[in-house]
């Protein structure tokens, strides 16, 4: 579902992002990006969701090649991907409830059908009795539920979670990472998480990735953290 | 799409409502200027008004050849109806030539009667009406070219010279009216600037899910749109109830009497009209030459 080809970056000002990125993700895979800062995670994100457009090879998402994507188009694709960020992005104004519509009202859903989907994902990350919550009301752990269900609410086939545990304690980030994990499994999405949480890598075991001055220096199926100073 | 806009004006309301004070200062400004903007359009329209009169007022009058025969008038007077700028020509025979002397004297005018018949030395002639925006001396100098034409005259170079400097109070209106609506759109741009640096975060989540650029882009137009009409709301009162105390004061007639006045229905509903329509129009534009520029997305 998700294919790199031969995949290069270079941005405007000479720096070199990444470098011949051969990458296969399956259907209903979870996969982890690990590497240190400049290794060409975010570029390698962007790639993914459209913001940015390769300088040579191939993205493709959902057999849609994404670099070749026509402007307008853009949006369109996005409603095929998720994305979570490390500081939940919630719009304060706006309830629980309203975060989580607030996405499926931009692709102009019926209002029946979007009360009836933000129910069910409220459900699904265990906060409808927040529906009327406010985000500063709320938790750490709590806001990035919303913003989770806020992007599988359109029942993405992809959700990339960046970093989505960064500003949380451990305790919290595991509930966090079961969660993606029972999303993994009950909505068959895809995901590709980049993180720096090594206990979270080790404990929660997924194919993962490791990238290093823009290249792919590892992809063990069986996951785990490297420890190893030549590779990270 | 009844759904999406409704959802676009509860967005471009709020956006009012979060910067109301912003709001209320570009619209303002809109104000203000739509109130001049709404003086010189009736200063505009009532001296197209007065220009029209005056023109209408004025006619040349063609002194035909005492050598032109008979049946060469009709040619005569279809050559004239060529000349473009000529609205209607109408022939007066010596008779009534005699007639119209006798009655500008009055009683002395009877002394003319002796006059009557063959000893009529008055010229036959045609009195020739203009069309507007024409102006009468360049119809006149290319009347008097044509061969029978003995002469053409119209009523003097003063009323030509009034008329051109209505015409150039009228040119000179409408860049005010321009200048102005610019600065409103400047000030309304200036606006839907900050609302949109207000909700960047909203735009920011709004791509992520997968708005479309126009989905994106309408609230804030319509922001714009609303700023726009609010501000055209005052110069339309004071338009409408202004000038129909103004022409009643004036009994519909300025200075002299001479010169009449637009009356206020349907006039003040005409510039009621272009009022809102301007502020809808400098809102419009306004709001997208903001949103063209921030929202713009390039990958």
């Amino acid at each position: 579902m998700l294919v790199l080809e031969n995949v290069g970056k270079t941005y405007k000002n000479g720096v070199k992002a990444l470098h011949d990125i051969n990458l296969n993700i399956e259907q209903s895979e979870f996969v982890y990006i690990i590497g240190n800062t400049g290794s060409g995670k975010s570029t390698l994100i962007k790639l993914i969701d459209g913001e940015e457009v390769p300088t040579k090879g191939n993205v493709k998402v959902v057999g849609i090649n994404v670099g070749k994507l026509k402007h307008s188009k853009v949006p369109l694709y996005r409603r095929n991907i998720g994305v979570v960020f490390q500081d939940f992005r919630l719009l304060e104004h706006k309830t629980v409830f309203e975060n989580v519509a607030f996405a499926l009202e931009v692709i102009n859903m019926k209002k029946l059908d979007i009360r009836r989907r933000v129910r069910e994902v409220l459900e699904l990350v265990d906060l409808a009795d927040k529906a009327n919550s406010f985000p500063h009301e709320l938790s750490g752990g709590q806001q990035q539920r919303v913003a989770i269900a806020r992007a599988i609410a359109n029942r993405p086939k992809l959700l990339i979670a960046d970093e989505p545990t960064g500003n949380l304690d451990p305790m919290t980030s595991k509930t966090i990472i079961d969660l993606l994990e029972k999303i993994n499994q009950e909505e068959k999405t895809t995901i590709l998480m980049v993180t720096h949480d090594v206990a979270l890598v080790d404990s929660n075991r997924h194919r993962t990735i490791v990238l290093q001055n823009g290249y792919i220096v590892a992809d063990a199926q069986d996951g785990g953290y490297f420890r190893d100073q030549s590779i990270m | 799409m009844i759904r999406a806009l409704c959802r676009h004006f509860r967005e471009a309301f709020q956006g009012i409502f979060r910067h109301f004070a912003m709001s209320l200062s570009s619209a303002s400004a809109v104000t203000f200027a739509l109130i001049l903007v709404s003086g010189m359009m009736l200063i505009i329209g009532n001296i197209s008004q007065i220009t029209m009169d005056l023109q209408e007022s004025v006619n040349i009058f063609v002194r035909i050849d005492q050598d032109v025969e008979e049946d060469r008038v009709a040619i005569l007077q279809m050559a004239i109806e060529h000349i473009e700028g000529v609205n209607t020509v109408t022939y007066s025979d010596k008779d009534e030539e005699l007639n119209k002397l006798i009655e500008e004297f009055g009683e002395d005018g009877k002394m003319f009667e002796i006059y009557r018949g063959e000893n009529n030395p008055l010229s036959r002639a045609f009195v020739v009406e203009i069309k507007q925006n024409y102006k009468i001396s360049d119809v006149s100098a290319q009347i008097s070219k044509i061969p029978g034409v003995s002469e053409a005259v119209f009523g003097g170079t003063n009323t030509e010279m009034f008329i051109e400097m209505l015409t150039v109070i009228r040119t000179g209106g409408v860049v005010v009216v321009l200048v102005l609506a610019v600065l409103a759109m400047f000030l309304i741009s200036n606006t839907i600037k900050i609302t949109i640096a207000a909700r960047q975060k909203e735009i920011s989540i709004m791509r992520h899910v997968g708005a479309t650029n126009s989905y994106i882009r309408m609230p804030f137009v319509l922001e714009g749109i609303f700023i726009g009409l609010m501000g055209s709301v005052i110069p339309i009162l004071i338009t409408i109830m202004g000038y129909d105390y103004f022409y009643y004061t004036m009994g519909g007639k300025l200075i002299t009497g001479l010169l009449s006045l637009q009356p206020t229905i349907p006039f003040v509903f005409y510039v009621s009209g272009v009022l809102a329509a301007m502020g809808v129009f400098v809102g419009f534009v306004g709001s997208i030459i903001s949103v063209n520029k921030k929202l713009r997305w390039k990958r």
